[in-house]
């Protein structure tokens, strides 16, 4: 099979999948970035429990396994009767997996920031609600942008889990296979899918980097 | 000599101040008064409690015991009131400590237009006023790290003046500078002794001190060894132990 | 006498300063609540649990039997051997990208730089398919085992091609400029200088990239490769217990990966290194 032969076979399967994947990779990042927050939050609080809870969220979502992860929200939670379609079920796991990842990056982040700046700033006589304001936050975000640049890349690999349950269009890894169930893909099937997810991180990857040459601290 | 009984309330106040770092007494027993207009100059060896001192005054230290009043009015130790202290007595760090992410114009607007409540323009305007005076103007669009370390030095002694404190606390700072940075950020605190500023400065140039101080104090192992004039101090220091750290730094 | 305190561990302490009696008072406060929230909430699960009879013995109790270990344990080793093939592999691969991409040969540097970032930006997931769905299709018969340790291992060769490179960039420029100054040839330099320092600098990464590797194993239901998930599969159809089981098997991944990136930062620590992502 040629590639204009599979392109004008299964070309429309490929551009649903690659919006799937899109669209799926889109929503899961903008939760990530807000649970992400809020899981930092915690773990920064001056509250004991909230920061053991927030910890113990980062080491069990960011050491298990997607696979593990997806089939136990697909599978095993409509037996505790929650019961979500397909598509929730891959945007849930990317999403409390990539949350720990983020969370990790914003407490690195915040760990980058000196202590002196703090100082400086209380002894502006500053409240800490305005420290976290005009000084923590925004110096924590800046040095973040290349580490969640990464984050989103990941993010859209992760949505590849999509391909374990019968998403409808199926997303780029699910397209492979359903190509290959009706024909003889071959290599091509293959590649083109992954040009789809290379042609997206190579782009997420050089605006990530423009906009931190932007942003950056220069210490 | 100044004296802080001459002068009315002392605009500093430590009495019995105590202070512990786990098993360490890093503060013992200091009784300190700072009147307006003085210029009080704190030294002694390294480890020797000056900067945990200097850092209590403004609470970035807490202590163990004891009081600190400013202006005869206990420091707050939280909130509001105590954000509301801190604006009104200046501190410059060692290691400048600039916003990393802000230029430096908008490092010293900060404090008047969050704290304050300054109108943007007339903090700029202010803040440009102060850099021209500690010669830093022409750096008031850069970032910090586009600073030589006394360029950022003389910035963050603006940063401070902008909030038009009552006292200023120096930790060190030129401690951390080349040699060749020291005189100009020196220059800019013999301007501010000169015009009046309340002053604690904790220091290792000991021509600063002889020149400037209204009163030395010496502190050894957290406490106030002995304090008088620069001159009483420098040429007949009355303790063994200001003798053997004056005999040190002279390098004998 | 050193007089300066204990510089707070994290940024994390040093957000808050040292509370004064109002502010303790709210923090005792907030602690109480937010226990009381963290127990609700982990009551509310158990509940859950409970009413949806997901806590009756049944689900349970074979857990209590040697035999159901005797098989999970099985399908760890098959965990364990394709996590540590695949682990050599892409190690002896990764080393031999870095190398190529840091040769100074054009066109060896080229490919390589695009053979690493084709691995590193899809899916491993996809690089599973293609051994799976694509290479049959070339008359290839490969048994279960390579059908999933060559994906896995390729997915982690792109990545740790990358660690590498980022020690041979933290080794000091100072040293290549002596080995140089000795006259060590460029490819003496990398091998008798630069790689030993650079090795010692990831170590610490490459052990917490096998966390990368161990979950990527987990997929290896496609392949029907008996692995620690898929005898959990088996288990689950004999036991009709899937809640519990595959809660337990999560958990036993989630130690195993703690247990990695423990050992990860035990070696950094122990050897002064940072671990570099």
């Amino acid at each position: 099979m040629g590639l204009s032969e599979l392109l004008s076979t299964f070309g429309q399967n490929y551009l649903d999948g690659l919006l799937a994947t899109w669209s799926m990779t889109a929503v899961s990042f903008v939760l990530v970035m807000v649970l992400s927050v809020l899981v930092t939050v915690a773990r920064v609080s001056p509250f004991a429990p909230l920061r053991a809870v927030g910890d113990l969220y980062v080491q069990v979502f960011r050491n298990i396994p997607g696979v593990a992860l997806l089939i136990i929200i697909a599978y095993a939670l409509p037996y505790l009767r929650v019961v979500l379609d397909w598509r929730t079920c891959v945007i849930s796991a990317t999403v409390l997996m990539a949350t720990a990842f983020g969370s990790e990056n914003f407490m690195s982040g915040i760990n980058t920031i000196g202590v002196g700046q703090v100082e400086a700033a209380r002894s502006l006589g500053l409240s800490f609600g305005q420290v976290l304001r005009r000084v923590v936050i925004p110096q924590a975000l800046r040095s973040t942008v290349l580490p969640m640049t990464n984050l989103l890349i990941a993010v859209m690999l992760t949505t590849a889990l999509g391909s374990q349950v019968p998403l409808s269009p199926p997303e780029l890894t699910g397209v492979v296979d359903y190509v290959n169930s009706r024909a003889t893909g071959g290599v091509l099937a293959f590649l083109v899918s992954a040009a789809g997810y290379l042609v997206t991180a190579f782009v997420i990857s050089l605006v990530g980097n423009r906009i931190d040459r932007k942003v950056r601290i220069l210490r | 000599m100044q004296s802080a009984t001459e002068k009315g309330t002392p605009v500093i106040e430590l009495r019995h101040v105590e202070k512990h770092f786990g098993d360490l007494h890093v503060l013992r027993d200091v009784n300190l008064a700072v009147g307006r207009g003085e210029v009080l100059v704190v030294v002694g060896p390294s480890g020797s409690g000056k900067s945990t001192m200097c850092r209590t005054i403004n609470r970035l230290e807490t202590i163990d015991s004891g009081e600190i009043l400013i202006e005869g009015e206990p420091l707050p130790q939280e909130g509001r009131e105590l954000a509301r202290m801190r604006a009104e007595l200046g501190m410059v760090f060692q290691q400048f400590n600039l916003f990393a992410h802000m230029t430096v114009l908008d490092n010293v607007t900060l404090g008047p237009r969050d704290v304050l409540g300054v109108p943007r323009e007339e903090a700029e305007r202010q803040a440009m006023e102060l850099l021209e005076r500690v010669g830093v103007a022409e750096q008031a669009h850069k970032v910090p790290a586009q600073l030589s370390g006394g360029q950022q030095q003389r910035a963050a002694i603006a940063r401070s003046l902008a909030m038009r404190p009552k006292a200023m606390m120096f930790d060190e700072p030129t401690s951390a500078l080349d040699p060749e940075m020291i005189n100009e950020v020196l220059d800019v605190m013999v301007e501010l002794a000169r015009e009046g500023m309340t002053m604690v400065v904790v220091t290792h140039e000991m021509s600063f001190a002889r020149r400037v101080a209204d009163r030395v104090v010496f502190m050894a192992d957290g406490q106030i060894v002995e304090e008088g004039s620069p001159d009483e101090f420098f040429d007949h220091p009355r303790s063994q132990r200001a003798r053997d750290f004056l005999d040190s730094i002279r390098g004998h | 006498m050193k007089t300066r305190p204990p510089k707070p561990q994290t940024m994390r302490d040093a957000l808050y300063e040292a509370p004064g009696p109002r502010t303790r008072k709210r923090i005792a406060l907030g602690t109480a609540v937010s226990a009381v929230l963290v127990l609700l909430g982990a009551a509310a699960v158990v509940w859950q649990f409970y009413v949806t009879g997901q806590l009756s013995a049944r689900y349970w109790s074979f857990f209590l039997q040697w035999t159901t270990w005797r098989f999970l344990l099985q399908g760890l080793l098959g965990t364990v051997q394709v996590a540590a093939t695949a682990g050599v592999i892409a190690l002896v691969l990764g080393l031999l990208l870095m190398l190529g991409r840091t040769s100074g040969v054009r066109p060896l540097a080229a490919a390589c730089r695009v053979v690493t970032d084709f691995f590193r930006g899809v899916p491993s997931l996809l690089l599973i398919y293609f051994f799976f769905l694509v290479v049959p299709q070339y008359g290839v018969k490969m048994p279960s085992f390579w059908m999933l340790t060559l994906p896995v291992a390729l997915a982690a060769s792109g990545v740790l091609a990358e660690v590498f490179r980022a020690g041979v960039n933290a080794v000091p420029r100072g040293q290549v400029e002596a080995a140089k100054s000795i006259g060590l040839s460029p490819a003496r330099t990398m091998f008798k200088i630069v790689l030993p320092q650079a090795v010692r600098y990831v170590i610490p990464s490459l052990i917490a990239q096998l966390v990368v590797v161990v979950k990527d194993t987990t997929v290896a239901y496609v392949v029907s490769y008996p692995d620690l998930m898929q005898n959990a599969r088996v288990l689950i159809t004999r036991y009709d217990a899937l809640v519990s089981m595959y809660l337990v098997v999560a958990v036993v991944y989630i130690l195993i990966n703690y247990a990695i990136n423990r050992a990860s930062v035990y070696v950094a620590h122990r050897t002064g290194v940072k671990i570099i992502r």
